[in-house]
């Protein structure tokens, strides 16, 4: 059946030979899929024969929107973009934020698929149904930053910009794709494919509009929702702190990682947290549709930013060593302005420090150094140097040059800001993750470390307790639900659905897609080769106690990791291997 | 004894401006005792999320010494 809220419409357009053509959005998968991370994972899993090269013209860049998707539905305004990771050889949804995702819809579509390559570099203007080709001679090389606003200035600001920095260009696999000069889809090298397909931008406009099936009451109810359950007590931190609020939070609960998650905590967090940062604010922002408004601008010198945010302060304060808030702040912006993924790029970097500390190997680099840390972003950025090799990432660098013991990867995707062993449900969370290690997927930590009543240093239970906030997630994000409206619920998932869509949409639905989601995702990887000798924890997280905050003294074993993936995986309903039953991969297609 | 229980997050609204408040409970009693001296039942708080001593996490059931120093944290989502 064809339901509301939808286009109906996906966009291909060849790069290769610069010719566009569209067809009926696959109704069969929005039913089991819904939306933007599931549709499209459903959709790579259709399209990309195994085994591709990921940087190779056979992989395809995906934009991909939801049915909320500009509707007056709030924070529903985000984007999906995915391809095969060229980091870890997986699928690879990244989620960004800005206002593109409503303004692709706008322009009438569900989805746009980038398929080939352009022989030269270029970029791409999707104008409603106009598209054109145009070179990018003059823009390649330029940071992100700089490109933006240069195509901003030219197009004006109906448009909305996607755009890589020269790490995507140079396909860095830790490289991101920058949209609304902030905002990122980070994660997994996604900003390589884009660069792989000699492509330095895309821009959209769009001057239409969404049907939904009951505006009226989808518009009464979204009113009521906004008081109640989104401009609310619960979500407000996010609007006054940002998250910067999980600085104090990570330090008191023990999962903020410190030189190279060697330890956690830090007595001297307060040099660099949010009452620090905010004396620096110089305004604020939200997305298309948001009601919580999480953007904060930050000058420091000349150091200026959107965030940063919690990941990134870690990475580049006590994980790094480091404590001066304004370095931090220019390493986001460099980053930013490079097109590299903070927490990849970061983690890469600390890793060379302890290497360097630990004399296996000089890569001139120690804690604390943080102006050198800011010099080998833009090294790793072009290739140059050392960034060469670190432009490798932990894993492959650990491969190259040892340590790989502590290089703090799964999958070859870097950990994120949450230290394991204070939070053991994140270990699991980190091991499952369909893109590697993620924190967006399960995030265990808020269950396990910011709930008054949940053991954090415990195996029992984990497997359920990651599965269900996995689920949960899994369809959040295929709503395109930003995952700041920390209080939506699946009675409001499905009400928010159904008045949009004119399709009877329940709370089992809700679980059910989720279940889906993660499916679909599994076997993905799964064809690409991925089992459950692909599901790991870095060798220090099972081998060495902390020494400081709350979990000092826990440990976490082997064993204790591995009864947590044999409780997930039943919960699923997957072999012992890792592997899903031929029978469970037939029901989702 | 006397503990100093500080609010974090959205839970300050609590404390009407204070950022902490040094409350007499009684010897060896729990987190959730001595919340609920200061008049916070965290069950009933719908954006409660944990609580630290001395800056380390606890499990609310925890018992206090004569000069700890008890946060509790609202809760946050997302990363």
């Amino acid at each position: 059946m064809t339901m509301l809220g939808y286009q109906n419409k996906v966009l291909r357009i060849n790069l290769t030979d610069k010719t566009t053509s569209t067809e009926p959005l696959r109704m069969d998968f929005a039913e089991k899929f819904v939306g933007s991370k599931g549709l499209v994972i459903r959709y790579m899993y259709e399209d990309l024969e195994p085994g591709i090269d990921p940087l190779g013209p056979d992989n395809k860049l995906y934009l991909t929107t939801g049915p909320l998707t500009g509707t007056p539905v709030p924070c529903s305004g985000k984007l999906s973009i995915a391809a095969k990771s060229p980091a870890t050889g997986t699928m690879n949804d990244c989620s960004v934020g800005g206002h593109v995702g409503i303004r692709l819809k706008y322009a009438g579509y569900d989805m746009v698929v980038f398929e080939g390559k352009l022989d030269e570099p270029g970029y791409v203007v999707i104008d409603n149904d106009e598209i054109s080709f145009h070179s990018a001679a003059d823009l390649w090389g330029m940071g992100s930053h700089a490109a933006e606003k240069k195509l901003a200035d030219q197009y004006g600001l109906e448009y909305s910009v996607l755009s890589i920095g020269p790490a995507g260009e140079n396909l860095n696999i830790m490289s991101c794709i920058n949209c609304d000069y902030y905002r990122q889809a980070g994660r997994g090298g996604i900003g390589a494919v884009m660069g792989s397909k000699n492509m330095k931008a895309i821009l959209v406009r769009g001057t239409g509009s969404v049907k939904v099936h009951d505006i009226e009451k989808t518009t009464d109810r979204i009113i009521e929702i906004l008081r109640n359950d989104v401009v609310n007590d619960d979500n407000q931190f996010i609007f006054d702190d940002g998250t910067t609020a999980f600085l104090e939070a990570c330090n008191d609960g023990g999962i903020l990682p410190f030189k190279n998650f060697s330890d956690t905590t830090d007595e001297k967090w307060t040099e660099y947290n949010g009452e620090v940062l905010s004396k620096y604010r110089e305004g604020k922002r939200g997305c298309g549709s948001c009601g919580l408004g999480c953007g904060n601008f930050l000058k420091i010198g000349d150091a200026i930013c959107e965030g940063p945010e919690y990941e990134t302060i870690s990475v580049a304060g006590p994980n790094a060593g480091n404590r001066d808030p304004e370095k931090i702040v220019k390493f986001n912006e460099v980053c930013d302005d490079m097109g590299l993924d903070t927490i990849s790029a970061g983690d890469t970097i600390i890793w060379a420090m302890e290497m360097t500390e630990r004399g296996d190997h000089d890569f001139g680099i120690r804690f604390g150094e943080a102006d050198k840390m800011i010099e080998y972003v833009k090294l790793m950025a072009r290739n140059e140097g050392v960034g060469a090799d670190l432009a490798l990432g932990t894993k492959k660098a650990a491969e190259k040059f040892g340590g790989l013991d502590i290089a703090m990867q799964v999958k070859g995707l870097e950990y994120p800001q949450y230290e394991p062993r204070g939070s053991w449900g994140m270990a699991l969370s980190y091991a499952v993750s369909d893109r590697g290690a993620c924190h967006m997927r399960s995030y265990a930590a808020n269950a396990e470390v910011f709930e008054a009543s949940i053991d954090p240093y415990t195996a029992e239970g984990k497997g359920q307790l990651v599965y269900d906030l996995g689920e949960f997630n899994a369809i959040k994000f295929s709503l395109c639900i930003c995952d700041f409206w920390g209080t939506i619920d699946y009675a409001i998932m499905s009400e928010l659905l159904t008045m949009v869509t004119g399709k009877e949409w329940t709370e089992e639905d809700m679980s059910r897609v989720g279940r889906n989601v993660i499916n679909i995702a599994r076997a993905f990887n799964q064809r690409e080769g991925f089992n459950r000798t692909h599901d790991t924890v870095p060798k220090r997280v099972v081998r060495d106690a902390l020494s400081n905050g709350p979990a000092a003294g826990q440990v976490m074993t082997q064993e204790d990791f591995e009864s947590m993936l044999d409780q997930y995986y039943e919960v699923l309903g997957w072999n012992k291997d890792g592997t899903m039953p031929e029978e469970l991969i037939q029901s989702l297609l | 004894m006397k503990v100093t229980i500080a609010l974090k997050g959205t839970l300050k609204k609590l404390f009407e401006g204070d950022t902490e408040r040094v409350f007499e409970v009684p010897d060896n009693c729990t987190c959730d005792e001595a919340l609920q001296a200061a008049g916070i039942n965290y069950k009933e708080t719908r954006n409660f999320g944990f609580v630290s001593v001395n800056n380390k996490r606890v499990m609310i059931d925890s018992r206090l010494s004569d000069g700890d120093y008890l946060k509790a944290f609202s809760r946050v989502s997302g990363g």
